[in-house]
C-alpha cells in the first residue's frame, strides 16, 4: 500500500528558505531572492530591482535623490535598513531561531489539528486510513487506555532500540525526563523526529502505570505537542547536522519524572507564537528574543498562503520597534549560508554598475520630432487634407537645430537631441 | 482580480483622436472622435439598461478629421474640434451641428467648463477661442493668443492648463477668462490679452504630448513623447513645487537600447484621483500620483494607445487603440482600430496609499 503523503515533514519545513522581511517561506533560495527583489528591494520610482536594502537605499539616493527610510512590504519590526539581508544571509541568529520555533509550533498545531480531525496517526506512520473520519470523541477512559498503550509501545521501542547504534539527529540529551522515561536518549530522539510509532501497533500496556493517572485529555497533543519543542532549542544547523552531545540546559540534564509530563518539555516557545495547545507551560526563554512580537500565527499548512502584502496589511497599525536583535552586531551569518557569502557580496557590488550604464544607455525614441506633433504630421497627409491652403500648418519656422538642454525660448527653436 | 474587458463593436475605421466619457456618473455613454471624419457616440448599456458589449448609437460626420471632442452641459451636447478649423456643437438628440467659431488652422483641442459655461478651443493657429455658451445672446468668442502651438489642454473647476510647443505651459484662471470674454466684444477682433495665472516650462525635456488635471483641482500630470510623465501642483508655494516629480514609463528595453514610446494619453480617475497613462507601446498603466506608485499595468495592446478615459463613476476604463503615426505606418489595417472597455474591480484603480 503506497503511503499517502500528506504534507512536508518538519525537516523539510525547517529547511525551507524564508524571507526575513515578511516571514514568508519559499521552495528554494532562488525564489526567495527573486521575491525579495520584487517585494522588498524594488524601487518604487523606476521599478528597478536591487539586491539588498542597502543597494536600494543607494539607488534611491543616487538616482532619485530620495532617502529610503524603510523596506517596503516588510513586517513592522523588520523594515529596518540596518540589517543587510540577501536571501537567507544576514538574518540575525535569534530571528532564525524564533522563526524555527514558529515553524515548529505550527507544525505541531497542524499535526494536532489534523489528528484531531481525522483520528489518524501522524504523517509518515503509514497506517493512516485514507478515508476521512469524523471527529472522534473519546471518553476519558478510552483515552487513558490509549495513552497507556502508547506508553507501553514507547517503552518497548526504547528497550528494543537500545541496540540501535546510530543516534539520530540532535537527540543526545533529550527531554526524556519530560516523559518520565528512563533517559535512553537515542530511542527518544528517534521518536521525536520521525513520529514513527503507529499507535495502533500492538503494545502491551505494562509499563507506565503511574502515568495513566496523569494522562490528560489533551492526549492528542501529547506526542506532537510536546516533542518538537526539543529541537527548537537548537539552531536548525545543529539540528540538521546532528551534532551530538549539545547540552540541553533547560531540563535535559535533570530527567526527573514529572507528574505533568505533557507540559514539562515546553518551555522554549515564546508565548506570542505559541499555539493554544502548546501554550500552557510556556515561558519565554530568557535571553532569547521573542522577535516579531506582533507576528501572527502563520496559517496552518494547507491553508492559503498569505501573501506579504496581506501580511503587511495585517500588521498595519502595529508599529513595533525594530527588534533589539536586528542590529548589525547580531549579524552572525548562519553556518549553512556561509559559503554563499562570497557569492553574494560581488553581486551586490556590481549592482550599481547597471544603473550608471542605464544613464548612458542609448534611448531610441519612437517618435523623435520634438517640434511637430504626430497629429500635425498626420494632418499633413494627403488623405486627411481638408483645406489646400494650410498655412496654419506651418506657422512655426524651423530654426537650425541647436543643442539646448533645459532652456526655453519664446520661439520654437528648441531642438533637443533625442538621444540625449 | 482580473477585470472584465470587452471590445466595443463597430469601432471607427481610422485612427482615433480622442475618447471622452460622459461626466455624468449615471451615464455610460462616451464619444469618440476619429480621423475618419466622424464622431461616434457609444453606450455601454444596451436597450435594457444592462451593461453589455457597448454599442454604437450614432455617428456624426464632419468635413475633415476630428481631433477632439468633449461633453457639454449634459449628455445631449458635445463639442468637437477638427481639421476643418471649426469648433462645433452637436446636439446628440437632434444631430444638429452648430459652428461656434472658426480658427485659422486645425483645431487640436476643445474643453468645456461646467462651472463657468465656457467652451475653450485650442488651435494650431496658436490661439485659444473662448466661447460663452450659457447665454442665448450671441457673444462672439474671445481670441487669446498663445506663444506656441497648443498640443493638449485640460481643465479643472477653476483652471485651464494649455500645453504648447517649446515646452511652454500656461495655466489660466477660468474665472478671469470668463470675465474677459464678456468684455471682449468691445475689442477689435475680440482679441484679449490675458496674462495667464501661471506660465510654466514643462518639467519634461521633450515635446508635451498630453496634460490632464487632477479632479481635486490640486495639480496636473503631463506626458511627453519621450516616455515620461510629470506630476505637478498648481500651488506656487515652494513646498508644493518641491513635490513635483517625473518618472519614466512606456519604454521597452531591446538589447542595449531603450525603445522609448510617446505617452499619448492621460486620464484621471474621477473618484480615486489616480490616473491612467496610455503609450505608443500599446500599454496602459494605472498610477497613484500621490504615493508615486504604479498600481497596475495592463497587458499590451497590439498597437498604440491613442486615448484613455474613465467613466463618470469611475467604474469603466475605455482604451482607444489605433496605429498611431509613431508606428511609422501610413495605412490603417482593417481591424487595428479598437476600443476596449475594462470593467474595473472595486479597488482596481484605487491607490494603495502612502507607505
Amino acid at each position: 500500500m503506497g503511503k499517502k503523503r500528506r504534507g512536508p515533514t518538519l525537516e523539510e519545513l525547517l529547511a525551507r528558505p524564508w524571507c526575513y522581511y515578511c516571514e514568508r517561506d519559499f521552495e528554494d533560495l532562488k525564489i526567495l531572492i527573486s521575491h525579495q527583489k520584487a517585494k522588498h528591494f524594488k524601487c518604487e520610482r523606476c521599478g528597478r530591482r536591487l539586491n539588498t536594502a542597502g543597494g536600494l537605499s543607494v539607488h534611491m539616493s543616487q538616482v532619485h535623490k530620495e532617502q529610503l527610510s524603510a523596506v517596503d512590504n516588510a513586517l513592522p519590526n523588520r523594515s529596518g535598513l540596518d540589517v543587510e539581508i540577501f536571501g537567507m544571509e544576514g538574518v540575525p541568529e535569534d530571528i532564525i531561531q524564533s522563526h524555527n520555533q514558529r515553524v515548529l509550533t505550527q507544525f505541531q498545531q497542524a499535526e494536532a489539528e489534523r489528528q484531531a480531525v481525522t483520528g489518524n496517526p501522524p504523517a509518515g506512520t503509514g497506517t493512516g486510513q485514507p478515508s476521512a473520519k469524523k471527529p472522534k470523541v473519546e471518553s476519558v477512559s478510552e483515552m487513558k487506555k490509549r495513552l497507556a498503550e502508547h506508553r507501553a509501545k514507547r517503552a518497548e521501542a526504547i528497550n528494543g532500540s537500545s541496540a540501535e547504534g546510530t543516534p539520530v539527529g540532535a537527540g543526545q540529551t533529550p527531554p526524556t525526563g519530560g516523559f518520565g522515561q528512563s533517559p535512553q536518549s537515542p530511542a527518544a530522539a528517534n521518536q521525536q523526529f520521525s513520529y514513527p510509532q503507529p499507535y495502533g501497533a500492538a503494545a502491551t500496556a505494562t509499563a507506565n502505570q503511574p502515568y495513566q493517572q496523569t494522562a490528560s485529555p489533551v492526549y492528542q497533543n501529547y506526542s506532537p505537542g510536546g516533542q518538537p519543542q526539543f529541537p527548537a532549542q537548537y539552531t536548525p544547523q545543529s539540528f540538521q547536522a546532528g551534532t551530538p552531545g549539545q547540552p540541553f540546559p533547560a531540563f535535559g540534564t535533570t530527567p526527573t519524572p514529572s507528574p505533568f509530563p505533557q507540559q514539562q518539555p515546553q518551555p522554549q516557545v515564546p508565548q506570542n507564537i505559541a499555539s493554544p495547545q502548546t501554550t500552557p507551560g510556556f515561558t519565554p526563554r530568557s535571553g532569547s528574543l521573542p522577535t516579531a512580537p506582533s507576528l501572527p500565527q502563520r496559517p496552518s499548512f494547507g491553508a492559503p498562503q498569505v501573501n506579504s502584502y496581506q501580511m503587511q496589511q495585517m500588521h498595519m497599525g502595529h508599529p513595533v520597534p525594530t527588534p533589539p536583535g536586528a542590529s548589525g552586531a547580531d549579524k552572525t551569518p548562519t553556518p549553512g549560508a556561509a559559503p554563499d557569502d562570497q557569492v553574494a557580496k560581488p553581486a551586490e557590488a556590481t549592482e550599481e554598475k547597471p544603473t550608471k550604464k542605464d544613464k548612458s544607455k542609448q534611448a531610441r525614441l519612437v517618435y523623435s520630432d520634438n517640434e511637430i506633433s504626430p497629429e500635425e504630421k498626420m494632418a499633413g497627409l494627403s488623405r486627411y487634407a481638408f483645406v489646400p491652403n494650410r498655412q496654419g500648418e506651418t506657422t512655426v519656422e524651423r530654426a537650425p537645430p541647436s543643442t539646448i538642454v533645459g532652456t526655453i525660448r519664446d520661439t520654437d527653436n528648441t531642438t533637443l537631441d533625442p538621444t540625449d | 482580480m482580473a477585470s472584465n474587458q470587452f471590445t466595443v463593436a463597430s469601432p471607427p475605421s481610422d485612427a482615433i483622436s480622442a475618447l471622452k466619457f460622459s461626466p455624468d456618473p449615471e451615464s455610460t455613454q462616451f464619444v469618440v472622435s476619429s480621423w475618419d471624419k466622424n464622431v461616434y457616440l457609444y453606450d455601454l448599456r444596451d436597450e435594457n439598461g444592462s451593461v453589455g458589449e457597448g454599442k454604437l448609437l450614432q455617428r456624426f460626420e464632419h468635413r475633415a478629421p476630428v481631433l477632439d471632442v468633449c461633453y457639454g452641459a449634459n449628455d445631449n451636447e458635445v463639442y468637437t474640434a477638427g481639421l476643418d478649423w471649426d469648433v462645433r456643437r452637436i446636439n446628440l438628440a437632434t444631430s444638429e451641428q452648430t459652428v461656434l467659431s472658426s480658427h485659422d488652422a486645425g483645431v487640436r483641442n476643445v474643453v468645456y467648463s461646467k462651472e463657468h459655461s465656457l467652451v475653450v478651443s485650442a488651435s494650431w493657429d496658436s490661439t485659444l477661442h473662448v466661447h460663452r455658451v450659457d447665454t442665448s445672446a450671441d457673444i462672439p468668442p474671445a481670441t487669446v493668443p498663445l506663444p506656441s502651438k497648443p498640443f493638449s489642454m485640460s481643465l479643472t473647476a477653476t483652471k485651464l492648463v494649455v500645453a504648447m510647443a517649446s515646452r511652454s505651459l500656461h495655466i489660466y484662471d477660468l474665472k478671469a477668462l470668463a470675465l474677459l470674454t464678456e468684455e471682449s466684444g468691445e475689442v477689435v477682433n475680440n482679441k484679449i490679452e490675458v496674462e495667464p495665472w501661471q506660465r510654466r516650462e514643462s518639467s519634461l525635456k521633450f515635446m508635451t504630448r498630453c496634460v490632464a488635471c487632477m479632479p481635486n483641482d490640486d495639480g496636473y500630470a503631463s506626458s511627453s513623447i519621450e516616455g515620461r510623465v510629470a506630476v505637478e501642483w498648481f500651488d506656487p508655494s515652494p513646498e508644493s513645487q518641491a513635490r513635483k516629480y517625473a518618472f519614466k514609463c512606456h519604454r521597452q528595453a531591446a538589447e542595449d537600447v531603450d525603445v522609448v514610446y510617446p505617452v499619448n494619453a492621460l486620464a484621471f480617475h474621477p473618484v480615486y484621483g489616480t490616473f491612467a497613462s496610455g503609450g505608443g507601446d500599446g500599454v496602459v498603466a494605472l498610477w497613484d500620483g500621490i504615493a508615486k506608485r504604479r498600481i497596475r499595468q495592463y497587458q499590451k495592446y497590439p498597437s498604440s494607445v491613442a486615448a484613455v478615459g474613465f467613466s463618470g463613476n469611475g467604474k469603466y476604463l475605455a482604451i482607444a487603440v489605433s496605429p498611431g503615426f509613431e508606428d511609422g505606418r501610413d495605412d490603417i489595417p482593417e481591424g487595428s482600430v479598437n476600443i476596449h472597455v475594462r470593467e474595473l474591480g472595486e479597488t482596481e484603480a484605487k491607490g494603495k496609499g502612502a507607505k
